[in-house]
């Protein structure tokens, strides 16, 4: 669009309220598909969802959008008017929903800058379809009911009041080209009018109930005469100020011609005043409203761009290492200083309340991305043909932002696979015994630091037999079959290069496996585990971390070096003392605590630094318990908790895929610190 | 120069209308994006205009006419309407409306619809 009021951010704007509007129809529809029928609010909500995109798509001159909403209106305006009793609603919504998707896709080709020209024709065709289907079933209406009263007979009574001084006006108004809604506009001009005249006529009359006189206006003009005891000056000014006019023509007729022509028009300014009484008691009506409008408050929501925040996150994040930098200032060490330690903890309670408050705006619910899941499981159970029933459990349960983006896809992904490989067929549910519907829940739960979402199907549950099968013969066994237990069997499905489901369906097995997923949730902290029972279901188990910006770390020394390992961690930390050394047959070294054996990784030798400390008996142990794995890392000292910015590993490291490390931060010293990623230890 | 309080649920025709007002120089007094919201705004601010979208959640732009041609007789407001809307339109004229704009519209198309009005 050439006009200069369209800007990038009038494009983020449109792209970002179409997304949200397309969200909120998904959700009525699927909403309304439950009860098996729309409500009026429901239809009302599509109705006024389409009109907003059709306007604003229009405005942004994309015509495809704009017709294909136009026609969602149309058909919603068709039964929200005349409320059809034979209604395909299954039907209707594969249509919306097939709506939603193109509208979809076409904004996703505006975000990455390519044209959104994608052919509507066939969806119009099926809507055009739909709607005439529904017309022949339930009988045809009137496009528009017009809520006009008759046309009364021409002749107002006021015609015969004196005359006086009264002369009679004829003007012709044409209309500027493209000003559209003729009939109207002059309608305007005949509302404005009376107060001017004793007595007029219009040509064409039939301006208000019907809408192709718009056409004749704009080819013949619309004719006004009037009787008024006003200056034909005043008249004149009148008819010119008139809004989009492209051309008057103003002339005085006689009292006999105004007469003749007057019947000829056959109108009056008795159906101007009787349409204006009938509207009259709608207005009555709407006082009590107007209370009711005072009364409600005005909304305290503003939307933020998420780049602000994060930009904000990073400073307060740059704040708080400062503020380290400055109360751990080597400056300040052996100092007694009473009043710096006292303002310094003020300073800390206040960084720390903000850097709440920031987290705390970043947190979004769960419950738009778990919504989402909602029409993957309808249009997988339709396609499927097995009865699903999706259970929502605690969607409001809040996580950051960014956390929230990495996980759509790979929850998308896991209800997948419940639905097409976890559930059994209507049948082989009846004969084992079990409701024909089949039920995955999805639930979110707070622990501690994290958030943990599971995906829950009543299916049949993982085959241990196939699994080993599978994974023995893509060689990606780490030990005899024999020897595993079920958790590590089930583990297995999360390695690179496996996938159980025998034949390859439209919606799993497309070559993406559960390693994806496994790789996506560790990019943002998360992990991911299974559980299953035979016959009674499975368990997948997301764990995400609250947030990933900023963490509590332990700082420990190695040689030179300085690392962060994540409180959330660290079992305990020992020193050697009273605990016992043992060695594994292969000579492997272990630490005894409370009966229990801690492999021992010497983070030194890990890395290759040198240390000064290689006696186990001068250095710490950390005892780590990774999903089970416990292990513990043996360092040279612990330098003291704090709370660390977490900092991506420049792009040259990150490419090295250094096992064992997950970022990096600065410390209050300035020095650099490289965060542990325990995870790296067991793999 | 004209405050404008401007109507609709849509915040992107909000700013629409926005950047062409503020491209001729008119104060935009406020926004409101339903009927109700627009009531109150408009007894808050007392623009020298508004432009009134008519579909829209909770209260109409044709309930919210009324309701603001009800406070003050003299408001001068301009229909946002679509094509299809005709009756809508009839009716905001015979309630009061001064005019109306029909989506989408051009840039000097609005300006001039104000410019008259006011």
């Amino acid at each position: 669009m050439a006009d200069k009021f369209i800007n990038d951010s009038m494009l983020e704007v449109y792209v970002f309220e179409t997304l949200q509007n397309i969200e909120q129809l998904e959700n009525a529809v699927l909403e309304s598909e439950k009860t098996g029928r729309y409500s009026a609010a429901a239809i009302n909500e599509v109705f006024r969802i389409m009109h907003t995109i059709k306007g604003s798509s229009a405005m942004m001159m994309l015509d495809n959008l704009a017709e294909l909403a136009h026609k969602m209106e149309d058909l919603f305006y068709y039964i929200r008017e005349t409320q059809p009793k034979q209604v395909d609603y299954a039907a209707l919504s594969d249509l919306v929903l097939s709506g939603i998707d193109f509208i979809q896709a076409e904004l996703k080709k505006i975000q990455n800058k390519e044209p959104a020209n994608g052919d509507v024709s066939d969806l119009l065709a099926a809507i055009t379809a739909f709607l005439e289907h529904l017309k022949a079933a339930n009988g045809d209406f009137k496009q528009e009911q017009n809520t006009l009263p008759a046309q009364p007979a021409a002749g107002g009574g006021q015609a015969a009041q004196p005359a006086g001084k009264l002369a009679a006006y004829e003007a012709v108004l044409y209309y500027e080209e493209g000003c559209e809604m003729e009939n109207i506009r002059a309608y305007g001009v005949i509302h404005n009018l009376q107060e001017m005249v004793e007595d007029l006529y219009y040509r064409p009359a039939d301006i208000l109930e019907n809408d192709e006189t718009a056409a004749y206006i704009r080819e013949h003009g619309f004719t006004v005469g009037v009787l008024t005891a006003r200056p034909a000056e005043e008249m004149r000014r009148f008819f010119e100020d008139v809004l989009f006019l492209e051309k008057l023509e103003f002339r005085e007729l006689d009292a006999a011609t105004f007469t003749a022509r007057k019947s000829g028009a056959a109108t009056g300014r008795a159906q101007v005043k009787a349409a204006t009484a009938e509207f009259g008691e709608n207005e009555e009506k709407s006082g009590a409203q107007k209370a009711a409008a005072v009364a409600t408050a005005g909304q305290g929501m503003i939307s933020v761009n998420v780049a602000k925040l994060d930009k904000l996150m990073d400073l307060v994040g740059e704040m708080v290492i400062a503020e380290a930098m400055v109360v751990q200032n080597p400056d300040l060490a052996g100092l007694e200083l009473e009043n710096f330690r006292q303002a310094a903890r003020q300073l800390h309670k206040i960084t720390s309340e903000i850097q709440d408050l920031v987290m705390s705006v970043r947190m979004v619910p769960l419950a738009n991305t778990f919504l989402k899941m909602q029409r993957i499981v309808r249009d997988m159970s339709k396609k499927l043909q097995k009865e699903v029933k999706l259970q929502l459990i605690d969607e409001d349960t809040e996580v950051d932002k960014n956390i929230i983006e990495h996980i759509s896809d790979p929850l998308m992904h896991l209800i997948r696979n419940a639905v097409d490989h976890g559930l059994e067929t209507a049948e082989e549910r009846l004969a084992a015994g079990k409701d024909k519907t089949g039920t995955v829940v999805l639930e979110a739960r707070n622990v501690g630091n994290h958030v943990l979402i599971m995906v829950r199907d009543d299916g049949r549950g993982l085959d241990k037999e196939k699994i080993l099968r599978r994974a023995e013969k893509n060689n990606i066994l780490t030990k005899p079959a024999e020897e595993m237990t079920e958790k590590e069997i089930f583990q297995l499905i999360f390695l690179p290069g496996f996938s159980t489901s025998e034949q390859i369906t439209e919606y799993s097995g497309r070559g993406v496996g559960m390693d994806v997923v496994a790789k996506n949730l560790e990019k943002v902290g998360g992990s991911v585990s299974v559980d299953s029972v035979s016959g009674q279901g499975t368990t997948l188990t997301l764990k995400l971390p609250l947030t990933m910006a900023i963490i509590e770390g332990m700082n420990l020394t190695v040689g030179r070096a300085r690392y962060t390992i994540p409180i959330s961690a660290i079992k305990e930390s020992v020193r050697l003392e009273n605990h016992k050394l043992i060695k594994d047959t292969d000579g492997n070294e272990m630490l005894l605590v409370r009966g229990e054996c801690y492999p021992i990784i010497r983070l030194h030798e890990f890395f290759k630094i040198p240390t000064e400390v290689t006696n186990l008996e001068d250095g710490i142990f950390i005892l780590v318990d990774y999903e089970d794995k416990p292990f513990c890392l043996f360092v040279d000292d612990l330098l003291g908790q704090q709370e660390v910015v977490v900092k991506a590993l420049p792009r040259y490291i990150q490419n090295k895929r250094i096992r064992g490390i997950g970022g990096c931060t600065l410390l209050g010293d300035g020095s650099i610190s490289l965060i542990l990623d325990v995870s790296g230890f067991v793999a | 120069m004209a405050r404008v309080l401007i109507v609709d649920d849509a915040a992107f025709m909000r700013m629409a209308i926005k950047n062409m007002l503020l491209n001729h120089g008119y104060e935009v007094a406020g926004e409101a994006e339903n009927g109700l919201a627009a009531v109150k705004k408009y007894m808050e601010c007392k623009p020298d205009i508004v432009t009134l979208d008519i579909t829209m959640p909770e209260m109409n732009g044709l309930e919210a006419l009324k309701a603001i041609m009800k406070i003050d007789p003299k408001a001068k407001v301009v229909m946002v309407s679509a094509m299809g809307q005709e009756n809508m339109v009839k009716e905001a004229i015979l309630s009061g409306a001064k005019s109306f704009i029909i989506k989408p519209f051009k840039e000097d198309h609005v300006i001039k619809t104000l410019q008259k009005i006011l």
